[in-house]
């Protein structure tokens, strides 16, 4: 049956598929086939509902169907079987009824799922069609904003302020009528009148570079003719050098020394400038000079790098030197010694020249690790002079300059940082050098502005300008004083060797004419042989003899009366008075210890002497405490009164008119010349 | 003077300075004390025996210049201190003389009759009991001034030919010495006793207690019984001493002091030896 049907169906189904492809085959010739059998259109035509309701019908007819069938079947009775039949031939049918219910369907849902996906693709356009759109939308609206943003190279320029666009723009440019009113024109004609301005300032530039270049050239020019002239300066220079000797004037050596000066050390530098302008404003006998070598000076100051190789050659030299043999400690102590004490190789001298045409040299060193000067000095006379041996002090290099200033011996060294120095390489005092080196004064360092505070050592002194020329002044002056009381006093004893006291006619009035006693000896002793005497104990003790005095004996004799005088002369004579001792042998030995009246002999010379000094500067001082010392002990002999118990006449009769032979409570002898009456007084 | 010249100058002055006379306070805390260059230095004792006494007491408290010659004499009223140099006579006042700049009271000299040396006054000696002055002097003249009206009288004329330096009297002793040797007189008997064994001139001489004091041309004081031995020999800085002064006046200042040839004046607390020295700077 289910074949049957089958087969019946498969032609309907054959005939319908047959029908739909004919349908459409012979779409073309519709005309000739009218007749068609088009299940689609019947689809619209058809309401699906009731298509919904006979299939449920045709459902229930066909399970009551079945069931009748099976009830029938079941039964099993015979005529059953057309009624099966007639069963089954109505479920046949409604099977065909289902199939073409089935095919209905499926074609309405073909139909439908056609028309979704016409209208999903009609959609699908649109949305496309929005999204270009937007898109465009988009776009533009970015290319607004680019164009409202967009910033015109024209703004970046400094334009004139519009009011002086307006002053200075010539009419044709500035087109006040239209740029009054329209800002677009406006801003074009201000860039109009930048644009003109600028060309021609950048004309004016370049007329300004070329000028420039002219200029530059002629610079040029003129520096080739100054350095060529430099030269032919230089030659002329040379040619005037006698000319300039002729004329006495010689400022090629000045010019040249202060070349030279210009490697000094600085205390010595002070001292050459300082000594040089005293010299200039004040004291035409002055002259200073530089002496030594340039070139050491300048080896001095080496560049570090030199050094530092040298070093590490020295290094390699030692450690060499050292394989093969160590030098003694004392040698290297010496080697540091030496070095400790190295002078700087150029030295300042300066010339005093005095009015009798005597020169005083003094030679200026500095000792460079010491941070000291020192000065050697040298005298020369304008006549050879014949030194009497005990002026052989005198004028000695060593003691010439001694306590220039009071206290200033010159045998330590004013810098007491010094001490720490010499520790090390074991130096007692500067005063072991002193022969070589030169003498360390105070008034040195002061004249080369060094200032040494006492007892405080410092780290580093510098030279001073000020210091230097404060101490100028009363320094020169005093040097001269000294050099001519030595020469004085050379003079001087040149005659008292030979036993005359000079006494000069100024100075006449201060004796009687008459003088017996005579001056036999003079001669220098040491500052020992002057603390042996018993008679001179007082002075030592009073610290008025010291071992910078210079020391000698006068012996005056009259008759038997022989007097010691044992002087002690102060390196600032004549400002300084010479002290005397006196010791008078006759009949025993008198002395200020037992004798009143030599006291008071001594004080006559001592303390009154600025009554002896003679005429300005002095120097005849000593001289005439000489001769009035004869003068005393003449008075002394010839008022001594006479010893009754002696047979004979008194030895020394008198002979100076004396007002009193004795005075006061201490029976003083008159010892006061009093001119021009002529006699003696006492005080 | 530069500085340096004016302390050799000193120096050498006081190295040759001889102090001639010296004299007590009333209140016997001062000494007086003049030298020969014409200067007075008053010293406090009562500062150089305390006993924190240091250099600076032993220097003088104030020095002036009194004189233009060398101050041979002092001698002290109850107010006043009195002078004699070259011929004049000054009086100062104890009150103010402590203090700096001190003027003298009053000044007189006594008549001379030579007019070209004016002598010295060598010694002053006050006499209380009428009030008046006796100085004498290089003139071999002694004058007596009353001290109330400044009237010199000339009193006498000894024409004795060596010099009498020192006089000190005791009750009946007297002690004379000077050119001739030191010697002891009775008075009452106007015979010299003792004539002392002392080589030396003396210039000064006082009794004390029961021994007489002396000094003079060499550096010691002698102490002398008046018997005639010689008790003991004090040596003393000045080579030749020219005045003794013992200060009674006041009892806890009770000390012996003695100068002469030197700047230095001896201070003895204990008699018998030096305690220390005052010294003119």
């Amino acid at each position: 049956m289910s074949s049957d049907s089958s087969k019946k169906r498969k032609p309907k189904v054959i005939r319908t598929d047959g029908a739909a492809p004919d349908g459409k085959r012979s779409k073309a010739d519709a005309e000739q086939d009218v007749k068609y059998y088009s299940e689609e259109t019947e689809v619209d035509l058809r309401d699906p509902g009731k298509d919904y309701e006979l299939y449920k019908q045709t459902c229930e007819e066909l399970q009551r169907l079945m069931a009748e069938i099976q009830d029938l079947k079941s039964k099993g009775s015979k005529d059953s079987a057309a009624e099966i039949e007639e069963r089954r031939i109505q479920s046949c049918v409604h099977f065909m009824t289902l199939k073409k219910l089935n095919r209905l369907a499926h074609i309405r849902l073909k139909k439908g799922r056609d028309q979704t996906h016409e209208a999903k693709q009609k959609v699908d356009a649109y949305h496309l069609q929005l999204q270009n759109l937007l898109y465009e939308v988009m776009h533009l609206q970015k290319e607004i904003t680019k164009c409202l943003e967009f910033k015109s190279k024209h703004e970046e320029i400094e334009l004139v302020s519009v009011e002086e666009f307006y002053k200075e723009a010539p009419p044709e440019i500035s087109k006040p009528d239209i740029t009054l009113s329209d800002p677009h024109h406006q801003t074009l004609a201000r860039l109009d009148w930048e644009l003109e301005q600028r060309k021609r300032l950048a004309e004016k530039y370049k007329e300004c570079l070329t000028s420039k270049e002219k200029i530059l050239k002629e610079i040029e020019v003129k520096k080739e003719y100054l350095s060529s002239l430099q030269p032919r300066l230089n030659s002329i220079m040379q040619a005037s050098l006698p000319v300039q000797e002729y004329l006495f004037m010689p400022f090629d050596q000045a010019h040249k020394q202060y070349e030279t000066a210009r490697h000094l050390p600085p205390p010595l530098y002070v001292l050459f400038v300082q000594a040089n302008a005293y010299g200039q404003a004040c004291d035409k006998k002055l002259s200073v000079a530089i002496e030594g070598s340039v070139e050491e000076a300048k080896a001095l100051y080496k560049p570090p790098e030199d050094s530092q190789d040298d070093e590490s050659d020295s290094d390699a030299e030692e450690e060499q030197t050292t394989k093969r043999r160590r030098p003694t400690l004392g040698v290297q102590l010496d080697d540091k010694r030496k070095e400790m004490l190295k002078r700087h190789p150029l030295s300042v001298t300066i010339d005093l020249k005095c009015k009798d045409e005597s020169v005083l040299h003094l030679t200026f060193y500095y000792l460079m690790n010491l941070n000291v000067m020192t000065v050697k000095t040298k005298v020369t006379t304008a006549v050879e002079m014949t030194t009497p041996i005990s002026a052989g002090d005198l004028l000695s290099p060593d003691s010439l300059l001694n306590c220039l200033y009071p206290g200033d011996h010159g045998k330590k060294t004013p810098n007491p940082a010094n001490q720490f120095q010499f520790d090390k390489v074991g130096i007692l005092t500067l005063n072991d050098y002193v022969t070589e080196l030169g003498h360390p004064y105070v008034w040195v360092q002061k004249l080369g502005g060094l200032h040494f505070p006492k007892d405080q050592p410092q780290h580093t002194v510098t030279a001073d300008n000020s210091l230097s020329a404060s101490h100028m002044e009363m320094t020169m002056k005093l040097l001269r004083t000294r050099l001519q009381s030595r020469l004085a006093l050379h003079k001087q004893f040149a005659s008292l060797e030979h036993g005359i006291v000079p006494v000069s006619s100024e100075c006449q009035q201060l004796f009687p004419a008459k003088v017996v006693s005579r001056l036999v000896k003079w001669t220098a002793i040491t500052y020992e042989d002057y603390l042996e005497l018993s008679y001179t104990k007082d002075i030592v003790e009073a610290g008025l003899a010291e071992d910078t005095h210079l020391y000698y004996m006068a012996l005056i004799e009259r008759g038997t009366a022989k007097l010691q005088a044992a002087v002690v002369l102060n390196p600032g004579y004549s400002s300084m008075p010479p002290i005397f001792s006196l010791c008078l042998t006759w009949k025993g030995e008198r002395t200020n210890n037992n004798d009143d009246n030599i006291r008071a002999m001594e004080s006559e010379v001592s303390v009154f002497y600025k009554e002896l000094s003679g005429p300005k500067p002095g120097y005849q001082l000593l001289t005439n405490q000489l001769q009035r010392l004869c003068v005393i002990l003449d008075v002394y002999l010839e008022t001594e009164s006479h010893d009754n118990s002696v047979e004979g006449p008194k030895e020394f009769p008198q002979e100076k008119m004396c007002l009193r032979l004795v005075r006061g409570p201490s029976r003083m002898k008159p010892f006061k010349f009093n001119h021009p009456q002529g006699f003696f007084s006492h005080r | 003077m530069a500085p340096q010249e004016m302390d050799v100058q000193r120096a050498l002055e006081l190295l040759h300075m001889s102090v001639f006379s010296q004299s007590v306070s009333p209140c016997g805390k001062y000494l007086a004390a003049g030298n020969s260059y014409g200067e007075i230095g008053i010293f406090s004792l009562s500062a150089a025996l305390s006993a924190e006494a240091k250099e600076e007491s032993k220097k003088p408290v104030v020095c002036f210049t009194a004189h233009n010659g060398p101050v041979y004499a002092l001698t002290s009223t109850d107010r006043q201190l009195l002078s004699a140099s070259d011929g004049e006579l000054k009086a100062w006042n104890w009150a103010e003389i402590v203090k700096k700049g001190c003027k003298e009271a009053w000044s007189r000299r006594p008549p001379y009759r030579s007019s070209l040396e004016v002598p010295e006054i060598n010694s002053l000696q006050l006499n209380l009991k009428d009030n008046s002055l006796l100085l004498a002097g290089g003139d071999c003249t002694v004058h007596a001034m009353d001290l109330e009206t400044g009237v010199f009288t000339e009193c006498s004329r000894p024409q004795y030919g060596k010099w009498i330096r020192c006089l000190a009297t005791d009750s009946d002793w007297m002690v004379c010495g000077g050119g001739p040797a030191l010697t002891l007189w009775h008075l009452r008997s106007v015979t010299p006793t003792t004539v002392f064994p002392l080589a030396p001139a003396q210039h000064h001489a006082m009794f004390y207690q029961d021994l007489i004091l002396c000094a003079g041309q060499g550096p010691t004081i002698y102490h002398l019984q008046l018997s005639g031995d010689v008790r003991a020999q004090i040596p003393c800085s000045p080579r030749a001493l020219h005045s003794l002064c013992l200060n009674q006046r006041s009892p806890e200042h009770k000390v012996l002091t003695a100068a002469g040839s030197s700047h230095k004046i001896d201070v003895f607390t204990n008699f018998g030896y030096r305690a220390f020295s005052l010294a003119f700077a």
